[in-house]
């Protein structure tokens, strides 16, 4: 079934003719996505280089809209064009394995100048999937928990001590599930990394054994028993409104929607964030060209400017409030101290080190989130 | 023979559309339930009651409640409408009812999302008026958000329907009950009621399968554990890209929608044999 409907998807897509210097990128996230290609980085590139334009497309937040970035490759893949409708995607990285596995993307990161500026080992390794050379981060995300301290004035500092705040305040904590965006499948994750009774280390590098799978039951019959005493929110903004209007005074984030929430008197100004022990997970979203993209020597160039340090200094630091994507000493020495320092406020480059982890490789991950259906949710 | 090919000529592109737009995919959906990664099987089925069995009987639970309420209120707006006595609070009842009509579902559950919150528009009028105190208020989004976005956008449909039925009822019946003294309210359930009884039955049946399909409602006031089966459909094909049990669990939900049109069918057959 999939296969016919990516056909059809894919017959539709190979009629629309491409333009001759029209860049097409795909992103997937938040509107905040389209909204950074729109209005920063797409009239920059446009500047640099005349007579070419950039068309920004959203696919939608959160694992849905890579699902659909996938499907998308997928279809034109089996059709058999010859040159794809995407120059450069944004994808999360749970779906760069697939990408390259299917043979969709090209490796390009060594043909660009800017190739070199990053180490990170998240973008040679995206959730147990080999991808150097295929990828060039955009930015790194995190999650953590934001507190408001009026509510909360010694905020829990681990997992073991804001499972025991909770029983002392019930529902004054919230969290989305695992169905409502990625901030509730970081803390769930999280959790597991603090109370599963396996290597968390395996769950974030692998292998992937199925014995593992099994050691997860008395962390998910916790988790149970604290959902009991916990907010259930509708969504990753959902979390953010609650503690906007009081009604929970604690819960799990993404750091820069925390931000730009707080930068657009979203949120009170006084409200921080905490990144709790042993960790909670992060991760990067990633450029990536098709390997038959239109204009492709076009979406080197793209990737190679919007990973320029002046670019990630300017639009995803200090506009976006997300971490940079290519290594940090490149972006810092673009930036005046005082944004720097805005980023690093509540949660220091120490904590980032120590606590800031990967998701789970994407067998764990998906077994997570059913154990969590099956044990803790049913 | 020679009559009948100009018309199925004519017939034949909405045909086509109706084949391939319509039968063709539920045909493939259906299959995919069956689908596994070994071949034809149950897996899925297995699955979705495993995973997801608390979620239907919610489901169904909440849209069985939603829709005996709207049955319940929109009687009570179009017998108002038929036997009101005050011209001009008929007159604004007719014109407030129908709104909610031309409100997608989506802007519902974003309106009621702020609505109803613990700290939101709604009890903040309720602390404002000293009714409730700021400790006493509760957060209405779980499933009495759903069943209120559902019994607040679906109700003006099922009303439309009946007041019109309402309204070409022999006025003959309604006076001969007042008459001889009965109460609008008896003339409303004795009278009324029992004559407009299969409108009302095509209105809710239409809400039912309407409210079966929604995924935003619950995706904005509440996708957590128990929620509606939609929004696990779209769970499972985002997160999982499981499309298995995602048409596994279509697949249940069209059996209960298929349970309340067979219902409807054969009241209808019985009705007119």
């Amino acid at each position: 079934m999939r296969n016919l409907l990516s056909a059809t998807l894919a017959l539709g897509l190979a009629s629309t003719p491409v333009a001759a210097a029209e860049l097409t990128v795909i992103t997937a996230g938040d509107q905040n996505m389209v909204d950074y290609i729109n209005e920063y980085l797409g009239p920059l590139f446009e500047e640099q280089n005349p007579g070419h334009t950039v068309r920004a497309v959203g696919t939608g937040p959160g694992d849905a809209g890579s699902q659909k970035i996938v499907e998308r490759f997928e279809a034109q893949k089996q059709a058999g064009s010859e040159t794809w409708d995407t120059d450069v995607a944004v994808a999360h990285e749970k779906f760069i394995g697939p990408m390259i596995e299917g043979g969709y993307l090209a490796a390009y990161r060594d043909n660009i100048a800017t190739g070199k500026l990053v180490t990170r080992a998240n973008a040679d390794m995206a959730l147990g999937a080999r991808v150097s050379g295929y990828v060039m981060p955009m930015f790194n995300s995190q999650t953590a928990l934001a507190y408001n301290p009026a509510l909360v004035p010694t905020p829990p500092k681990s997992y073991a001590e804001l499972a025991a705040w909770v029983t002392e305040n019930p529902k004054q904590f919230g969290y989305n599930g695992i169905k409502g965006g990625a901030s509730g499948v970081s803390f769930v994750m999280g959790w597991i990394y603090a109370f599963g009774e396996g290597d968390a280390d395996k769950l974030m590098n692998g292998p992937f054994e199925e014995a593992e799978t099994q050691k997860w039951d008395a962390a998910f019959d916790s988790l149970k028993a604290f959902t009991r005493n916990a907010t259930l929110t509708p969504g990753n903004a959902g979390t953010l409104d609650l503690l906007s209007r009081g009604e929970i005074a604690i819960g799990p984030v993404w750091v820069d929607m925390f931000y730009s929430w707080q930068a657009n008197g979203q949120l009170p100004p006084e409200f921080k964030l905490v990144l709790p022990a042993p960790g909670m997970p992060g991760q990067p979203m990633h450029y990536v060209i098709p390997e038959k993209a239109a204009n492709k020597e076009l979406a080197e160039k793209f990737v190679a400017l919007a990973t320029s340090p002046k670019v990630q200094a300017e639009g995803i630091v200090k506009r976006f409030n997300w971490y940079p994507g290519i290594d940090a000493q490149h972006v810092q020495a673009e930036l005046d101290a005082d944004t720097w320092n805005k980023l690093f406020t509540d949660v220091t480059p120490e904590d980032l080190a120590s606590y800031g982890k990967p998701f789970p490789i994407a067998p764990y991950n998906t077994a997570i989130l059913e154990a969590y259906e099956a044990k803790a949710a049913n | 023979m020679q009559r009948r090919l100009p018309a199925l000529l004519l017939v034949l592109p909405a045909l086509t559309v109706i084949l391939f737009l319509f039968v063709l995919p539920l045909a493939l959906s259906v299959a995919g339930a069956f689908e596994t990664e070994t071949g034809f099987g149950l897996d899925n089925f297995v699955k979705s009651f495993a995973l997801y069995s608390s979620d239907m009987i919610f489901t169904l639970m909440i849209v069985g409640l939603s829709t005996c309420m709207i049955g319940l209120v929109s009687i009570a707006i179009g017998g108002y409408l038929t036997l009101g006595e005050n011209p001009r609070a008929v007159a604004i009842l007719r014109w407030l009812y129908r709104w909610p009509l031309f409100i997608p579902f989506i802007v519902v559950g974003q309106v009621l999302r702020t609505f109803l919150a613990k700290n939101g528009l709604m009890n903040n009028i309720l602390v404002g008026a000293g009714l409730i105190t700021p400790l006493q208020a509760i957060s209405f989004l779980d499933w009495r958000g759903i069943v209120i976005a559902f019994v607040w956008k679906q109700t003006p449909f099922v009303t439309l329907l009946l007041a019109g039925a309402m309204a070409s009822v022999d006025r003959g019946t309604i006076e001969a009950a007042r008459n001889l003294g009965a109460s609008r309210a008896r003339i409303l359930v004795e009278i009324l009621v029992p004559q407009v009884a299969r409108t009302l039955m095509v209105g809710l049946v239409l809400s039912f399968v309407t409210m079966m399909s929604v995924l935003s409602v619950p995706l904005m006031i509440n996708a957590q554990s128990p929620t509606m089966l939609t929004a696990d459909i779209a769970f499972r094909i985002n997160a999982y890209g499981d499309y298995g049990v995602a048409n596994a669990l279509g697949l249940i939900s069209l059996a209960a929608t298929a349970c309340v049109a067979w219902f409807y069918l054969r009241q209808s057959m019985r009705d007119r044999g």
